[in-house]
């Protein structure tokens, strides 16, 4: 027998094995993280974004260090202080213009994990970079049934371009699984809880369960190698979708060989949602415990969750905004207008705050969830005003990977966001050199 | 004013299959000669300072156009300075100007050579980027390949969009998420029609209506919309009703009706139809008040019978001013007796209290002689079901699926029914003639897991699920055929491919593959009658609302919001009926083969009571939409459409820019540039009250940077003021009086919607080569190149001799060089150097050797089976 618990794929051993096959299941080949809640609790890593910026004067602390007093904004975090940090300086400097005019928010959005300036072009060629939770998520892989969950809040059935020549996979997407691949968020909680559970149907016996799914591995290998037959003669942008086409496949295959084992034992743990609540309030919150229970039953460990995509017009009347957000947000020193945004700010917060309320509840190896988790929360515009790129809103919850948390961090001004995000990649194991505009590791100035 | 631009999107980094080297035109020593003595020393006084090497501004460097070879490189380029040149917009006008004969002269040069280039330039048809069916088109493909009409790919994540459209094979992108679900997807589909839709628990689901706020009412105003369905009272949705059968409306009641009233009536419609109605009365159920009807909290239902589908379901207060107590002067008071209402205190109560609560009391009915006669309404509609669907697959399924002939029949089937149906199936779903080799790996696993699950169906199954994931049924290839040409023919079921999804979005039905499998399609009058038979199919609404819907741009009304307090009216049943005149206006062209100038001018629409009311046209009562002739209003053509003057509006006023831009882009195809950075904003505030619109933006083309694009795009806006920001005719804005005139760069000058659409009528080669460019971009898939320039112009030209005919634009498309043809990849050694495609790592395709073995064996075996 083997020793190691390291998961060996199915595939692999089969082609090392030649054409022998019938063999017994060898206990390497069950995933040593597949079982839910394993000894060690792992480490999840989340982004929770808000668009259109923030009223800065309402979320930045006065002083740094710990023990500053909680602006408006951020009042929901009191129960959560001991919890979180609040970061001054950042930058996303690849979300500027740089020579490129108008579609700070396309570019807002797609430079906010990536630090990458991205293509201004509504067409054929968008391009940006690799994300910081798609780093994250390739590494982890293997070790949960999906890489990565993305979440959205806004129905993004829009037409053309989205922002100024901006293709709308800009203002819709954070993450970006390659240069060229965005990860287009899911946003009905049904199809969420579908994807997350919906593997399970429990009207079948485990054996009919078990025979479905070899069904599906041999189609996954037919059409994997008829691919493979076809592209061979195929031109290059021709072959380059159907190398789309063979990655996807690939990743449902190694997904299908980790799910075969642990699904069986899983119940959901909250009944399935019948689609989109009517209140934004209600549907945020949904989204975020269909976030929670994939933490919970470590479907997965990264998360990006969008509570709007950039340049989102929802209106907030049930809060006394009946207005469409990214116009009010260009309110010129408006006092009106800029409380209204303040308001929907706030309301951002609270709800994140309802989430952590919930992980912190959430019992997880040796402590709470939320223990074990790093939540980045923000925007990629500080001021949405002036669209300005700087001195971004950035807040860290969770105790994850050892931070210091319940201080008022200050780095050099226009330190990269991506320099955080190495920093993050660090404490969740991963030894990464370079992503976008990083300069280094992060550095604070003050406040620790 | 404004021709056509095609805008050329060649950047896209390396294009291995760009044209090769040897096909390019040569140039005379004679224009070699007069681009160094003329051409460069005209744009070194004039252009360099701001187009060179020191500033770039809009990323163009005329400087390093050395010599006369960039017209052929930059080709799209030059073309812009030609235009920029003859419009007179470069240099701009704070700049010195270059003598008029001067400039007109190098734009000629310019515009001449290009046009020999393009003349000795060898044809290029282009190359489509394989196709991934988009989500409109895997719904109707499995709809018509198996009778499930599920429309599955609503669930699916949102098609990319390109060029303006969501079919164009470069952008469509294919993400594991989205694998996951076309898995999940093919399993359902193939399951439905099998053996029926899967048994759906009954769910509740809270419909939402937006934007409605009910006005108070407290005198009879008269006429009114006695369905109610027009009045904000009514809830109106657009909701999908997962399967035939029975369901629940639960309806959710709100607002205070006077005591003494009758009891209302709820009716129940489904698009547009009144399916059934039932009465409430407030009066019959415990009330916490007696003075008046609360309505608040309180839930009627409706049991009904609903079909599979998109369903328009409203809920609507018919007759909602009869039946109130007299004294509101409605029709058919209600005859039921109100007590007035005694004042009674207490028997022990002091006469400070008295005083006290005699007050109240009087307060309390002053208060309630304001109730309105208005106020009842439905606030929300939840949706229950299914219950008692029948089950089992369709017959029309069925007969799909069994092409062997057993189904239903005493025979049973054949042990050689599997690969008879398979053969059959894989043919359609692949949309090609195929191999025997092809299918037997689909045949192997319907017979290996017919085996296992001792049904043929179930085997099945498992086949159609391979099949509905494989490549070929999820894109549209062509392949490359060997030829010398610069342009090779595309096979016959390729071009069948084309038409199909060209005009149904959907696969090619038996009439074509017939044509292609006869080798037919390319005979003028099969293919004129093939495509006239398919223009007439219902199938065409495919068209409308898929082309349609993203050239005039009514789809981006789903998610328009409009500022409620300003615009009142904007609620989702006005929403629903602008989007569906538009649909009809463009579906009735497709049919019936109207000519595209109707788009401009046309005199008639499709209207239901709620619109009219909009627009102020009497007559039209209830809710069926119905043809009507507009003449003596001031509406015609789309552009008058509700619905176009909303998505080309702001949330909270018109934009004489926005309209102005859309006509550009949408109609004549000549999109303007986007706005520098840096550009100052309009003061909100101001507009309509210290200052009219129209000073504003008049002020701001003061600038000269601004006013070379603004000058041809707010004049245009300015002539559609009339209509405000949701499409309503006014004549003031805020405090200003409208003034819908405008000037032209060209000088002409015009006032109001219909001097507008004349000048637009004159414009009507523009716009037809513009439409000609829109239809042609979604006819194919791609983007559309400078090498395409050529292909408009020719369809454009032969247009008004058919009278701009629709009809006549498709099959001039479906005739024209690049819709038929390919041009063939570029050498093997090119590509092999080119190669960039992304394999993620440690997952390198198996060795052949790996691959022999996984073949002839179909289910690889799982640990401790066999």
């Amino acid at each position: 027998m083997i020793i190691t618990r390291r998961h060996l794929p199915r595939r692999t051993f089969l082609k090392g094995m030649g054409a022998a096959i019938a063999l017994p299941m060898l206990d390497a080949m069950t995933p040593a993280f597949a079982l839910p809640r394993a000894k060690q609790a792992p480490l999840r890593l989340a982004f929770t974004y808000v668009p259109n910026g923030i009223t800065m004067a309402d979320w930045t602390p006065k002083t740094a260090g710990p023990g500053f007093e909680l602006p408006r904004i951020l009042t929901p975090l009191v129960p959560f202080r001991r919890d979180t940090v609040i970061i001054s300086g950042l930058a996303q400097r690849n979300g500027n213009a740089l020579g490129d005019g108008p579609g700070d928010h396309a570019r807002a959005a797609a430079s906010y994990l990536t630090g990458v300036h991205p293509r201004k072009t509504a067409g054929a060629d968008i391009q940006s970079g690799i994300s910081v939770d798609q780093i994250a998520a390739q590494h982890l892989a293997a070790e949960t049934r999906f890489a990565s969950l993305e979440l959205g809040c806004d129905d993004s059935r829009t037409v053309g371009n989205c922002d100024s020549g901006y293709s709308c996979a800009y203002t819709n997407s954070l993450a970006w699984r390659g240069p060229a691949t965005p990860m287009p968020p899911e946003t009905n909680p049904r199809l969420v809880f579908e994807r997350l559970f919906g593997d399970i149907d429990t009207s079948l016996t485990p054996e009919a369960r078990a025979r479905r799914q070899r069904y599906r591995r041999s189609i996954l290998d037919l059409v994997g190698d008829r691919t493979r037959q076809l592209s061979a003669d195929l031109g290059a942008s021709d072959r380059q979708k159907l190398d789309e086409y063979l990655s996807s496949i690939r990743d449902i295959e190694q997904r299908i060989e980790k799910a075969e084992q642990d699904l069986t034992g899983l119940t959901p743990p909250i009944d399935k949602p019948t689609g989109i609540p009517v209140l934004y309030a209600d549907y945020v919150t949904l989204m975020f415990d269909l976030q929670l229970v994939a933490f919970q039953t470590d479907c997965t460990r990264v998360v990006t969750m969008m509570m709007g995509r950039e340049g989102s017009m929802r209106t907030y009347p049930e809060i006394g905004v009946p207005d469409p957000h990214h116009p009010l947000t260009h309110h010129r020193g408006n006092q009106e207008w800029i409380e209204r945004v303040t308001k929907v700010n706030s309301l951002h917060m609270e709800l994140f705050a309802g989430f952590l309320t919930k992980l912190k509840a959430t019992p997880d190896g040796d402590g709470s969830l939320l223990d074990h988790s790093m939540i980045v929360y923000g925007s990629g515009l500080s001021d949405g005003n002036r669209h300005t790129h700087e001195d971004l809103p950035v807040l860290i919850a969770g105790h994850g990977g050892g931070l210091t948390a319940g201080t008022h961090v200050v780095c050099a001004k226009d330190t990269p966001m991506t320099n955080l995000y190495l920093t993050l990649l660090d404490r969740m194991g991963l030894r990464e050199d370079r992503l976008g505009d990083s300069t280094g590791r992060f550095e604070p100035v003050a406040g620790l | 004013m404004c021709s056509v631009v095609v805008r050329a999107f060649g950047a896209s980094g390396a294009l291995p299959e760009a044209a090769p080297d040897t096909l390019r035109p040569a140039q005379s020593a004679s224009v070699l000669a007069a681009f160094e003595t003329v051409v460069k020393p005209f744009m070194a006084r004039h252009c360099y300072a701001c187009h060179g090497n020191e500033k770039q501004k809009r990323d163009l460097n005329l400087e390093s156009f050395t010599t006369a070879a960039s017209l052929v490189e930059h080709g799209e380029r030059w073309e812009m300075v030609v235009e920029r040149l003859r419009g007179r917009e470069m240099p701009p006008d704070d700049e010195p100007q270059p003598d008029e004969r001067e400039r007109q002269a190098v734009a000629t040069w310019i515009a001449r050579e290009l046009s020999r280039i393009d003349r000795t330039t060898p044809p290029d048809p282009g190359r489509v980027t394989a196709r991934r069916l988009n989500r409109a088109e895997y719904n109707n493909t499995v709809r018509d390949l198996l009778g499930v009409d599920l429309r599955p790919a609503d669930d699916f994540p949102q098609d990319d969009s390109g060029y303006g459209f969501d079919n164009i094979g470069d952008v469509l992108s294919l993400s594991p998420a989205l694998m996951e679900k076309y898995m999940s997807a093919a399993d359902r589909v193939a399951r439905t029609a099998l053996f029926g839709p899967a048994r759906t628990p009954p769910t509740l689901i809270r419909l939402r209506s937006e934007g409605r706020r009910v006005r108070e009412v407290r005198e009879f105003p008269g006429e009114y919309d006695v369905t109610g369905l027009s009045l904000p009272n009514a809830f109106h949705a657009i909701h999908r009703i997962p399967l035939d059968g029975e369901y629940i409306v639960r309806v959710f009641l709100g607002g205070l009706r006077p005591a003494g009233s009758e009891p209302i009536s709820l009716a129940l419609w489904v698009d547009e139809r009144e399916v059934q109605t039932l009465v409430y009365d407030a009066e019959q159920t415990a009330a916490f008040e007696i003075d008046r009807q609360d309505f608040s909290g309180k839930t009627a239902e409706f049991r009904v019978k609903l079909a599979a589908g998109d369903r328009w379901v409203s809920v609507a207060i018919p007759r909602i001013y009869e039946g109130l107590p007299a004294r509101y002067g409605g029709p058919n008071p209600s005859p039921r007796i109100v007590p007035p209402p005694e004042f009674r205190p207490p028997p022990n109560a002091s006469p400070d209290r008295v005083a006290f609560l005699r007050t109240r009391f009087e307060e309390t009915r002053a208060e309630l002689a304001k109730i309105p006669m208005s106020g009842v309404r439905v606030n929300a509609v939840e949706i229950g079901g299914p219950y008692g669907h029948e089950p089992g697959p369709s017959r029309a399924s069925l007969q799909r699926v069994y092409t062997c002939g057993h189904v239903g029949a005493a025979v049973p089937h054949a042990p050689a029914c599997a690969a008879r149906i398979m053969r059959s199936f894989v043919r359609r779903a692949f949309r090609r003639p195929v191999t025997t080799a092809e299918v037997a790996k689909y045949v192997r696993l319907v017979e290996e897991a017919q085996r296992e699950e001792r049904s043929l169906a179930e085997g099945l199954a498992v086949g159609i699920q391979a099949v509905l994931v494989s490549p070929d049924f999820l894109f549209r290839i062509e392949r490359d055929r060997p030829g010398r040409s610069t342009a090779v023919p595309i096979s016959q079921h390729e071009l069948a491919t084309r038409l199909s999804y060209f005009l149904w979005s959907s696969m090619p039905d038996a009439g074509l593959r017939r044509a292609a499998s006869a080798g037919t399609l390319r005979n003028p009058a099969v293919l004129a009658a093939q495509v006239r038979r398919m223009l007439r199919d219902r199938k065409s609404r495919a068209l409308a609302e898929n082309f349609g819907g993203q050239w005039l741009q009514f789809r981006a009304l789903e998610s328009t919001t409009r500022d409620r307090e300003r615009f009142p009216d904007f609620e989702d049943y006005l929403r629903f009926s602008m989007r569906r005149e538009t649909m009809l206006f463009l579906e009735h062209l497709v049919r019936e083969d109207r000519t595209i100038l109707d788009s401009i001018d046309g005199r008639y629409s499709y209207l239901n009571e709620r619109l009219a009311r909009h627009y102020g046209i009497p007559g039209v009562s209830g809710p069926a939409f119905r043809r009507v002739d507009l003449t003596g209003s001031p509406r015609a053509g789309v552009l008058t459409h509700a619905s176009v003057l909303t998505v080309s509006s702001y949330a909270t006023r018109t934009s004489p820019v926005l309209r102005g831009k859309w006509i550009l882009e949408n109609l004549l195809n000549a999109p303007p540039p986007e706005p520098p950075p840096d550009v100052p904003n309009l003061d909100e505030k101001a507009i309509g009250t210290e200052v009219s619109l129209r000073a504003q933006l008049e002020e701001h083309r003061r600038n000269a940077i601004c006013a070379s694009c603004h000058r041809k795009m707010d004049p245009l806006g300015f002539g559609l003021e009339n209509f405000d920001a949701v499409g309503a005719w006014r004549t003031m804005d805020g405090n200003f009086p409208i003034d819908a005139s405008g000037s032209l760069p060209d000088g002409e000058t015009f006032a109001g919607p219909e001097e507008l659409r004349q000048i637009l009528r004159e414009q009507r080669d523009a716009f037809a080569r513009g439409v000609t460019a829109k239809l042609l971009t979604y006819a194919l898939g791609r983007g559309l190149e400078r090498y395409d320039a050529k292909t408009v112009r020719t369809i454009a030209v032969r247009l008004p001799a058919q009278d701009y005919r629709f009809t006549a634009l498709v099959l001039e498309i479906v005739r024209s060089l690049p819709f038929q043809h390919r041009r063939p990849a570029a050498t093997a050694s090119a590509r092999a150097s080119t190669t960039r495609g992304v394999r993620p790592s440690g997952a390198a395709p198996p060795s052949r050797a790996a691959r022999a073995v996984q073949s002839s064996q179909p289910f690889r075996a799982a640990g401790g089976h066999r």
